[in-house]
């Protein structure tokens, strides 16, 4: 078994042998070697193996085995040889690869090199000069004008490139000349310049020349009647003005110009002041967007100014802004117009002025104002308020106006000019716009210029000037004549009519002028004005104080309550208005005695005990005196809540007393007329209210108002309303006299027939009027007629007939 | 308002002016409830001195004052009517309902010395025009005044109606008229059925005493007449100022009023009151007032007066004042007094309060 184990391994042995001496087939003797072998190795094997089949002895096999070992050897021969012949093919390889490396390094450079050069070719090739596209002359041009050394100078073989040469040269040339007139022309520029600024220097000069040329010249144009000067100055500060009182002024010159309207045209203030504020304005409006504060800052500095300069001219209502917060907001443009109103008779050249106007811009408000200039008045004998219905000027015309002053509801009383409607309408307000031209920008401004003209020719349609202009006048001469016929009333004389076409003109009164007095006017008008304006209106009286405002407006408001209970007039206020404890104590004095009143009036009560019937705890039987003047007590009471109407305001209101003696009775008749005249006299004739009063010879009165009443109202209605209609309208001015002298014809009437004689009994014949004999000579006709009983009252052929008015 | 200085019409404006006063120089001379007296307070007819009578309708919303009293002289109070008619020329003196219910009559007499009447149910349901001046309903019924004849023919002025009455069972309506006659005319023909002749002056006031065929009358002579309507002769001459007059002072009766029993007549002469017992025709009580008393009513057992002062005054029978009530007119020429209890008080200045039972004032209107 030892042999087979040999054996196996030898096998074993044998087939490595094989294996590993396979290399040897490449060369030729090796390999030759290792397969013989090989072969030879088998051929053994094969023999052992039949030699072991067959059984066959053993020693057989060993010359077998040695013979297998000898094979081995050269087999492991051969395989030497083969590996050192494959050391020796790797050496050679190595040895030969060398020199490969080097050329293939050699080809990347070239490769390289070449890129490169193609790439610099390309970039030569894309190359553009600076000057891609000079304009150079034409070439035809350039061969017929160009020098011929440079056309025939030659600078390159290639034709074309020359060719460029040459005409970039010629360029060159050519710009050099240039070049050098250039510079000519320069220095001749410089030339003119000197000269032009002598000049210049000259016509610098030659206003002052002229200046004074002008101020010599002033005397001859005064001479002579030429205001040149004078215009032109007007003219331009017209520049100046704001585009409201710009319309005002260029309207009213046109209108002057174009159809010599009797006025004269003047514009005041400062020019400077106008400029500084032009600009002011321009740079407010355009940093608009800064805030609200800095321009506060800004305006406060001008405003100083300004304020600084009216001080002279009205240092108390200087003080007043300066306490108000609203100094700012009634804030007026430093130039105004002044408008000379002349009467617009024709007979005269020039005939007297009737007013002068001064018209002022208030800034922040967009408002105009008007006053009439050099009077002092106060709102009572503001004769230009009511000029058109519903307009008296105590309120700011637009709203954004009245949004802007908030509490202040109406305007500042104490000013002398006031936003009258007709003024803003003047001025063109509603189509004007409302920044500055200045800062107007030509696209925007487009639009708005389109809108002013159509405001402006809307404008001339209207005829506001002429409108305005004949109020005015109308306004003027109606406050004259009413004047002139008041002052004739106040010397008890009746009152001259001129206009003899209406029957009482022609009466000659029986009755006495007996008395003609003004009525103060109930506190009404100021206490509508709300506490505000009345703190406005003290504060310009007052000393500025570091009083609490609204401990003094309480203090106003029970003043002024305390005196509608009084019924006291308002001319106290100012004078009490001091707030320390004298008034304070002053005050409560005040309030307390209405009160008194009442409690007494109630404890005088009749029926008190029974008054599960009344209904009316406010009457009072037995004092009917008592009864009216409760009446009159709520009705002050509700005049004071309710807002007193536009009409009321600068109403003049005069008591007029006619007196007739009665010898029957040897008692006087006394008529009381009340006579409310409004501003807006004749346009709104003056309204009577009468009564009567019988004063016997005892002296005690008597009144037989009550059962006069209905002829009282006929004679009311008669005055105020149907002899107005028989009035020519040339004579509307003087109705006031016609209706005092229409009052006393109707007051004579009324007492002949009334006269309680035995007469009276005939007077109310059965029969009517035209049919009755005549019984004591005279013509007899019905006194009484109707529910009423009233007085049949017609002119009929101037006389006075019977008729019945409605 | 009236123009600005951007469109001026001077003489329109001088024209609004005026008719601004015309208005308040009128004088409303009577008011009346409308029927159908429901307890609805509906419509109140009002005639005035520019020959108007026209209806408003006093609908809540009417109500602008409950409880205060209006200034007339600075509110603006103009109400529109709802019907208007131009019943006669110069002032319409007064209006009554003939009969009840739709078919009423609405009656008015004025100053032209015409009584017409239109069918209240067309009269109602017309509607106010500005421009129809009111001419539009036609009158059913159209009654002129006869004239005196005079020396050679001449014939007097036609006398106007102070006042009417109504008897519908008779189909007749009194008209008290300016030629101190009272006239009874026939509804159906339309013809004067009896003339009533005796006053002195011309007459102020006429009721009817339908219980008795009796009319009363009242005139400028200070009388007030009882008149048979059978007869046509004066039963009664009631003379309340007697004594005043021998003074001679001026009195007049300018109205008189029955209770609704039609046994006490209430007579205004001046500033008095007298309150005469018909039945046993004696004076009971003389009342003085303040005032010209220019009509009066009964309201139950007590006296509701208006006059030349803007108070509404209520006696009691004995001549004690209850109550006095401010109202708007200055002078009032009518009182009315609705089933409910609220009175309309109208007079001069075109005004027209309507108070209610207790005293407040539930509207004031100015008429147009």
């Amino acid at each position: 078994m030892e042999d087979g184990e040999i054996e196996e391994g030898s096998i074993g042995g044998v087939e490595e042998e094989e294996q590993s001496s396979e290399p040897r087939k490449s060369e030729e003797s090796p390999y030759e070697i290792l397969r013989n072998s090989k072969a030879s190795v088998e051929n053994i094997v094969a023999q052992i193996l039949s030699i072991k089949k067959e059984g066959k002895p053993k020693q057989l096999l060993r010359d077998l085995v040695t013979q297998m070992f000898l094979h081995f050897i050269t087999l492991r021969q051969a395989n030497r040889s083969i590996l050192l012949e494959e050391d020796r093919v790797k050496t050679e390889t190595e040895r030969a690869k060398a020199p490969v490396d080097l050329t293939t390094l050699q080809l990347h450079n070239l490769m390289y090199e070449k890129s490169h050069y193609v790439k610099a070719i390309k970039a030569c090739k894309d190359f553009k000069s600076k000057y891609p596209d000079i304009d150079l002359v034409p070439e035809d041009e350039f061969f017929r004008d160009a020098p011929q050394d440079i056309q025939d100078s030659v600078f390159s073989n290639d034709a074309a490139h020359n060719l460029m040469l040459k005409r970039l040269n010629f360029e060159l040339f050519q710009r050099k000349e240039l070049c050098k007139l250039h510079e000519k022309l320069e220095q001749q520029k410089k030339v003119l310049l000197e000269t032009i600024a002598n000049r210049n220097k000259f016509l610098t000069s030659l206003p002052s020349h002229l200046k004074s040329l002008k101020k010599a010249s002033l005397p001859v144009q005064n001479q002579l009647g030429l205001h040149h000067t004078k215009r032109l100055k007007q003219h331009h500060s017209a520049e100046l003005l704001p585009p409201a009182l710009y319309v005002i002024y260029s309207q009213l010159l046109a209108q002057k110009e174009a159809f010599g309207e009797p006025i004269d045209l003047e514009i005041i203030g400062s020019l400077k002041d106008a400029q500084a504020f032009a600009r002011q304005q321009a740079h407010k409006d355009t940093d608009i967007s800064t805030t609200v504060e800095s321009s506060k800052l800004d305006d406060d500095g001008p405003d100083e100014e300004e304020e600084g300069q009216r001080r002279r001219k009205r240092p108390r209502r200087v003080q007043a802004k300066e306490n108000l917060d609203q100094g700012g907001i009634f804030q007026v443009h430093p130039l105004k117009i002044i408008i000379h109103v002349y009467g617009d008779e024709a007979s005269r050249p020039k005939s007297a002025k009737l007013i002068t106007l001064r018209f002022e811009y208030l800034v922040k408000l967009n408002v105009v104002c008007v006053g009439i200039e050099g009077s002092n008045d106060g709102p009572e004998n503001d004769i230009l308020c009511n000029l058109f219905p519903n307009d008296t000027g105590l309120e700011l015309p637009h709203q954004s106006a009245k949004l802007f002053v908030q509490d202040a509801i109406t305007f500042n009383t104490q000013r002398t000019s006031r936003p009258y409607k007709w003024a803003q309408h003047l001025a063109g307000i509603d189509f004007l716009p409302e920044v500055s031209p200045l800062l107007i920008t030509d696209n925007s401004g487009a639009a708005k210029k389109e809108s002013v003209i159509s405001g402006l020719s809307l404008y001339r349609q209207q005829n506001r000037v002429p409108t305005v202009l004949q109020r005015i006048r109308a306004r003027r001469k109606a406050q004259l004549t009413l004047l002139e016929q008041l002052e004739s009333l106040t010397k008890l004389e009746w009152p001259r009519l001129s206009y003899k076409g209406v029957p009482w003109a022609l009466h000659s009164p029986l009755c006495n002028l007996d008395s003609w007095s003004p009525v103060r006017l109930p506190p009404v008008p100021r206490e509508s004005s709300s506490s505000p304006a009345i703190i406005d209106k003290e504060e310009h009286v007052q000393e500025p104080m570091d009083t609490d405002v609204n401990e003094h407006s309480g203090a106003t408001k029970a003043e002024t309550e305390s005196i509608t209970e009084d019924g006291e007039l308002p001319s106290l206020l100012p004078n009490m208005s001091k707030p320390d404890h004298s008034t304070q104590l002053n005050l409560i004095s005040k309030t307390i005695v209405p009160p008194l009143n009442k409690i007494r009036s109630q404890s005088f009560k009749k029926f008190d005990d029974n008054s599960d019937f009344l209904l009316d705890t406010e009457s009072d039987l037995d004092e009917p005196a008592q009864t009216e003047e409760e009446h009159e007590n709520i009705l002050s009471n509700y005049h004071a809540k309710k807002s007193v109407s536009w009409m009321d305001h600068g109403l003049k209101e005069f008591c007029l007393v006619l007196c007739r003696k009665i010898s029957a009775y040897e008692s006087n008749v006394n008529l009381e007329a009340k006579i409310k005249i409004s501003m807006e006299y004749p346009l709104r004739p003056p309204l009577f209210a009468l009564s009567i009063h019988c004063i016997s010879s005892g002296g005690n009165h008597d009144e037989p108002g009550l059962e006069w009443y209905n002829e009282l109202r006929a004679m009311e209605a008669e005055v105020n309303l149907h002899i107005l209609k028989m009035l020519p309208v040339n004579q509307q001015n003087y109705v006031l006299a016609h209706q005092v002298s229409c009052l006393a014809t109707l007051f004579d009437y009324y007492l002949d027939e009334a006269s309680p004689s035995s007469e009276r009994t005939n007077c109310t014949s059965v029969v009517d009027v035209g049919l009755c004999k005549p019984v004591t000579g005279r013509f007899l006709g019905r006194s009484f007629r109707g529910r009423d009983r009233r007085k049949m009252i017609s002119w009929k052929d101037m006389k006075l007939n019977s008729i019945c008015p409605q | 308002m009236c123009g600005d200085a951007t469109n001026w019409d001077e003489d329109a404006y001088r024209e609004t002016v005026l008719k601004e006063r015309q208005i308040k120089t009128r004088t409303v001379f009577r008011t009346a409830w409308a029927p159908p007296y429901t307890p609805i307070i509906d419509t109140l007819l009002v005639a005035s001195s520019d020959g108007s009578v026209a209806s408003y309708s006093i609908a809540p919303s009417m109500l602008n004052n409950p409880f205060y009293f209006v200034n007339a002289d600075t509110d603006e109070l103009s109400a529109q009517p709802n019907c208007f008619v131009q019943a006669h020329d110069g002032p319409a003196y007064d209006v009554k309902f003939y009969g009840d219910g739709e078919d009423a009559l609405m009656l008015s007499c004025g100053d032209d010395g015409r009584i017409r009447g239109w069918r209240w149910k067309e009269f109602s349901s017309s509607n106010y025009f500005v421009s129809s001046q009111g001419n539009d309903i036609k009158p059913v019924l159209d009654m002129v005044n006869p004239q005196h004849k005079g020396p050679w023919g001449a014939l007097s002025p036609i006398p106007e109606n102070n006042a009417i009455a109504v008897n519908t069972q008779a189909g007749s309506v009194f008209a008290a008229s300016g030629d101190s006659c009272a006239y009874c005319w026939d509804v159906e023909s339309g013809k004067v059925k009896m003339v009533f002749k005796g006053h002195m002056d011309y007459l102020h006031c006429i009721v009817a005493r339908n219980s008795s065929n009796q009319i009363i009358t009242g005139s400028e002579d200070g009388t007030a007449r009882i008149w048979d309507c059978k007869s046509g002769k004066c039963t009664q001459v009631i003379d309340p100022a007697k004594d005043l007059k021998l003074k001679g002072f001026a009195s007049w009766v300018g109205c008189v009023a029955l209770d609704a029993s039609e046994s006490w007549l209430a007579c205004s002469s001046g500033r008095n009151i007298s309150l005469w017992n018909l039945p046993a025709l004696e004076c009971v009580s003389k009342i003085p007032t303040h005032a010209c008393v220019q009509d009066m009513l009964f309201d139950n057992n007590q006296l509701l007066t208006v006059g030349t002062d803007p108070l509404l005054n209520r006696f009691d029978m004995n001549g004690t004042i209850l109550s006095q009530i401010q109202c708007a007119p200055s002078s009032s020429f009518s009182i009315s007094l609705h089933s409910a209890g609220v009175m309309a008080v109208g007079g001069y200045g075109c005004l027209v309060d309507v108070i209610s039972q207790f005293g407040s004032h539930m509207c004031t209107f100015r008429c147009q």
